[in-house]
């Protein structure tokens, strides 16, 4: 089972996103942090197969975060699961730095299922 | 379900890779030029020029032409010059794809037929505005998208009562906002009554009941909920040619109400329901 990081301001989204990969049974979702600075230190703790983290949030936000996390580690798997997602710029500055999907929200489960089981 | 570019869909639809679509950005980027570069090129302005426009951007919240036009670097025809050329030697990722060998040209019109009918959802409708101003296309924008997404993803049934331009925000029993930046700055705001509250948390929790869960997060459902909105209204700018960016949400406070300062247009769009009531308000910065 592959383990997952969530990274969201958002407790709704979080809570939604938990829900989702618990009960397809694929996933276990191992921590759940609130903004790019949590994603760094749980990432270094907890060692995710997968990180899905929002690009907008308040602190650290979630390109900084993605920046530095592909400089501690290529080989980390970031979705950037965000409401800016159609916004080009945005989308190939994350694609570019490292990230391996950025999802829309809103999203739909089977969307995120089928990116996250891609990996 | 939400506002997308055609790389990020074929993307998405699992059409080409991260990979393939990197290769067919990097060819964009070396043949689609800025408007500095392209006014160099046709001798209109110098590098120094450019440099200056640049820097006084950091300053002045305007687009590169306009700024050009306003320190008297180019004219206004020369800035339509420019962009004309521009706008012709434009590469679109469809065909940055092909020429790097993700996709063929048949499978790029199939693709993008479907990426029209998946965006259809999104076409603007018109809203009527009470007066003439400016970005007026982007206002009428931000209340059709508004309205579309309390539908499909709040699932609330109303009806919009025409917009209003109002010196201060009604006192409701929720009210959250974001900022925009960029191109244009402004607030969105959208209020909220306690049924109304209820629906939304129920939407995006994706939940038949609410009622055991914490105030924290029933505020938490209406501040993801303009996200989404605003997230999306920032990706339906950019097809405007307005670049905007947005804030983390925020709740703000009200006791009777809030006054909008002097000088800001505050744009509001009432909404009408069976159960409770709502507002979307627009407060434009001078």
């Amino acid at each position: 089972m592959k383990k997952v990081l969530l990274v969201d301001d958002s407790i709704s989204v979080a809570r939604q996103l938990e829900k989702i990969l618990v009960e397809s049974g694929d996933f276990q979702v191992v921590g759940q942090g609130k903004n790019g600075l949590d994603a760094i230190k749980m990432f270094q703790t907890l060692h995710p197969d997968i990180i899905c983290m929002d690009m907008n949030m308040p602190g650290m936000d979630g390109i900084t975060a993605l920046r530095t996390l592909m400089s501690l580690d290529k080989t980390v798997k970031v979705v950037m699961i965000t409401s800016l997602g159609g916004v080009g710029d945005k989308f190939n500055e994350a694609i570019k730095l490292g990230a391996m999907n950025v999802i829309s929200k809103p999203f739909e489960a089977e969307n995120v299922l089928k990116i996250l089981r891609g990996l | 379900m939400a506002v997308k570019f055609f790389g990020q869909f074929l993307v998405e639809q699992g059409a080409i890779s991260r990979e393939a679509l990197l290769k067919a950005i990097e060819l964009q980027e070396s043949v689609n030029k800025s408007i500095g570069d392209i006014a160099i090129e046709m001798g209109l302005m110098t590098q120094a020029d450019v440099e200056q426009v640049n820097l006084a951007q950091r300053s002045e919240d305007l687009r590169f032409g306009d700024l050009a036009v306003k320190m008297g670097f180019l004219t206004s025809e020369a800035l339509q010059k420019a962009l004309q050329k521009q706008s012709e030697s434009h590469l679109y990722i469809g065909k940055a794809i092909v020429m790097t060998g993700g996709l063929d040209a048949e499978q790029i019109d199939q693709y993008l037929a479907a990426f029209k009918a998946d965006q259809s959802l999104y076409a603007t409708d018109r809203v009527l505005l009470p007066s003439e101003l400016k970005h007026q296309p982007l206002w009428e924008m931000m209340a059709d998208l508004s309205y579309k997404m309390l539908t499909r993803v709040a699932r609330l049934t109303f009806r919009p009562v025409p917009c209003e331009i109002v010196k201060r925000l009604e006192d409701f029993h929720i009210i959250a906002a974001m900022d925009f930046t960029g191109d244009v700055r402004c607030r969105y705001v959208f209020s909220a009554s306690e049924e109304v509250q209820t629906q939304v948390a129920k939407a995006i929790l994706s939940q038949e009941e609410v009622s055991h869960e914490p105030k924290e997060v029933l505020d938490d459902t209406v501040m993801e909920f303009i996200n989404v909105v605003c997230g999306n209204i920032a990706a339906k700018s950019v097809q405007q040619g307005i670049a905007l960016d947005i804030l983390p949400p925020e709740l703000l406070t009200s006791e009777g109400g809030i006054d909008i300062p002097a000088g800001y247009t505050g744009l509001n769009f009432p909404i009408c329901l069976a159960d409770g009531k709502a507002s979307i308000t627009i407060i434009i910065y001078p």
